[in-house]
């Protein structure tokens, strides 16, 4: 296919670029500069695209979210009213908004728990890759595909007032458990399901993450006589040290933005309590139309997202550099 | 020492019990989808009496026809809708990430570097602080509620993923290759798409299958760019329309979800280790 393209007019994008340039270089000159790499126009036109792309969608929303934060902007008025760090002020004296940030801290710092302690535990029940545990790995995986608003459905009809639980207890002759009306149930509810739904993200990582680990390495130490325990905890663990990191850094940034899952399991209910900061963006401030104050609220996120990350990721560099020395 | 050993040992779970806590755990995970087919063919009083029970005498496909037939969310339209959306995704990305890709793999330069980083910095900004700054762009462009926008701003979002695939399987890819592309004659557009491409396939897959996914279970962004005013329901935000406010009409609810979730598991099913293996080496080679 290749051979038969005989001309060595080079590519259409340099030519358009300029041909007296291409004719005054040395033919020896260019092939080259082409062995090198493609000439730079060639580069430009390739990257170009995407650029433009992450430039519009995120780069500019950037700073667009901070200039909006700055203004009393209704989501329709072509020109947003200055009204300077009042979005913010007001951030600090909204009893919904401090509850929504304290639930969703307390929502990411359970549920990274939660869901590494259990992917971990299960990954380390589940090395082998025998047909049975390739089945069971399926099978606690599975939610990550349908979807955090589904997941949230399924189950507030598993919990809810008239749910699968409640009937049961009803039709036992014993009280109902109010899952998604008591203020700390429904906060329980809604870090359990999230567990639920996410833990299997995390099995994947750690089996992917223990595959690597050298054989020879677990049959030394049982050769000098560790325990199971001791092979995990001075073993295992350390050598599965950047996977932890990844991992947390996983779930606690995608737990902060927690927002299907909560509006379709509780609507953030009851009275609020399980409201998170991207349900107060998304359900409240945008409906209400205030998408200044809703800007205001994405920065604080935004914020506290690349924060988090930055601290997990140096925290977590020293612990795994302490294990390396 | 030795008693310690075996007092240790002793604490370990034997096998019986370790079989067992898996298969509890395999039982709870299983029952939801248990739940949702059992009671997506039963009437709303034996739905609440026996939850769990499936009565082959009283099975009714009525509920299941009415989700189907239903004129407040209609399924099988909203399944055309997503997988339209699914598909143009996928084919804008592939034709913006490939080529960035290959660029940033192949050059040495600094700037490349450079934008690497840019490109993926999209992987730690949450999408939902995005979203109202993102309207406002997509207002000012005179996208907002459209498809064209939200397919720009959907693509958008899957860039950091492909680009993070495809540049660390392109440097595994000899450069010789190139090389000898070009003294064929070949020039740059060509060797990418018929010497590079080609042998990409595994990373184009695996970038396949998750954006498929991400963009058949989002909910967020179709909410909001097309929004109800829209009249365009995907799977996600038909199911919502549908039952947001009924969740206590379960046989509306449970054949909703059941048809919602249906095809993403059977999809699943047949891709699992592509999704699986994506996962991982998008998380972990970085």
């Amino acid at each position: 296919m290749l051979n038969k393209i005989t001309t060595p007019s080079g590519p259409a994008v340099l030519r358009a670029a300029g041909p007296e340039r291409a004719e005054r270089t040395a033919p020896r000159a260019i092939s080259r500069r082409r062995r090198a790499f493609l000439d730079s126009t060639g580069q430009v036109a390739f990257v170009a695209p995407a650029f433009i792309m992450v430039t519009l969608f995120v780069l500019i929303p950037i700073g667009i979210a901070f200039y909006l934060s700055l203004t009393n902007w209704n989501g329709f008025s072509p020109n947003p009213g200055f009204v300077g760090t009042a979005n913010y002020e007001r951030i600090l004296e909204d009893d919904a908004a401090l509850r929504a940030g304290t639930f969703t801290a307390i929502l990411a710092i359970c549920g990274t728990l939660g869901c590494n302690v259990a992917g971990l535990g299960f990954a380390l029940l589940l090395t082998r890759s025998t047909r049975f545990n390739s089945f069971m790995r399926a099978l606690l995986f599975y939610p990550y595909v349908i979807g955090a608003l589904m997941i949230g459905f399924i189950w507030s009809a598993i919990l809810g007032a008239n749910g699968v639980i409640n009937s049961a207890l009803e039709s036992a002759g014993l009280d109902k458990i109010p899952f998604l009306s008591d203020p700390t149930l429904s906060a329980l509810s809604v870090i359990a399901v999230t567990i639920w739904a996410a833990f299997g993200v995390n099995l994947v990582l750690y089996l992917a993450g223990l595959q690597t680990i050298d054989e020879s390495m677990l049959e030394a130490a049982k050769i000098d006589g560790a325990s199971t325990s001791q092979i995990f905890w001075q073993v295992k663990l350390p050598l599965l040290a950047p996977v932890v990191t990844v991992n947390i850094v996983l779930s606690a940034v995608a737990l902060l933005k927690t927002y299907d899952l909560v509006l379709s399991l509780t609507s953030g209910g009851p009275a609020g309590r399980t409201e998170t900061v991207a349900y107060q963006i998304l359900a409240v401030s945008f409906s209400n139309g205030s998408l200044g104050y809703g800007a205001a609220q994405s920065v604080v996120l935004m914020v506290v997202v690349v924060a988090v990350t930055v601290a997990i990721t140096s925290f977590r560099n020293r612990a795994e550099r302490n294990v390396a020395a | 020492m030795t008693s310690a050993r075996v007092e240790r040992r002793s604490m370990i779970p034997s096998r019986t019990l370790r079989l067992t806590f898996i298969v509890l755990a395999g039982l709870f995970m299983a029952v939801p989808i248990y739940l949702l087919v059992v009671n997506a063919f039963k009437p709303q009083a034996e739905i609440i009496s026996t939850p769990f029970g499936f009565d082959l005498a009283t099975l009714s496909f009525d509920y299941m026809a009415r989700a189907l037939t239903s004129t407040r969310f209609n399924v099988v339209a909203a399944y055309g809708v997503t997988i339209a959306l699914v598909i143009g995704v996928n084919i804008i990305s592939l034709i913006v990430s490939v080529p960035a890709a290959y660029v940033i793999a192949r050059s040495l330069k600094r700037r490349y570097r450079v934008l690497m980083l840019v490109l993926l910095a999209g992987l730690f900004i949450p999408g939902q602080a995005l979203i109202i700054p993102g309207i406002y762009v997509l207002k000012s462009l005179g996208l907002m509620g459209t498809i064209q926008g939200f397919l720009l701003f959907e693509t958008t979002l899957t860039i950091p993923v492909s680009i993070f695939l495809y540049v660390g399987y392109i440097q595994t890819i000899p450069r010789e290759l190139d090389e000898a592309a070009k003294i064929d004659g070949a020039g740059q557009l060509r060797t990418l798409l018929k010497v590079i491409v080609p042998l990409m396939k595994p990373a184009i897959a695996t970038a396949i299958v998750l954006h498929s996914i991400g963009v058949w279970s989002d909910f967020v962004h179709p909410q909001m760019i097309l929004g109800p005013a829209s009249g365009i329901y995907t799977v996600t935000t038909g199911v919502y329309a549908a039952i947001g406010q009924y969740t206590s009409d379960y046989t509306l609810v449970y054949p909703n979800l059941l048809l919602a979730v249906a095809p993403i598991l059977v999809f699943f099913i047949f891709m699992q280790r592509r999704i699986v293996g994506g996962l991982t080496s998008g998380a972990l080679k970085g």
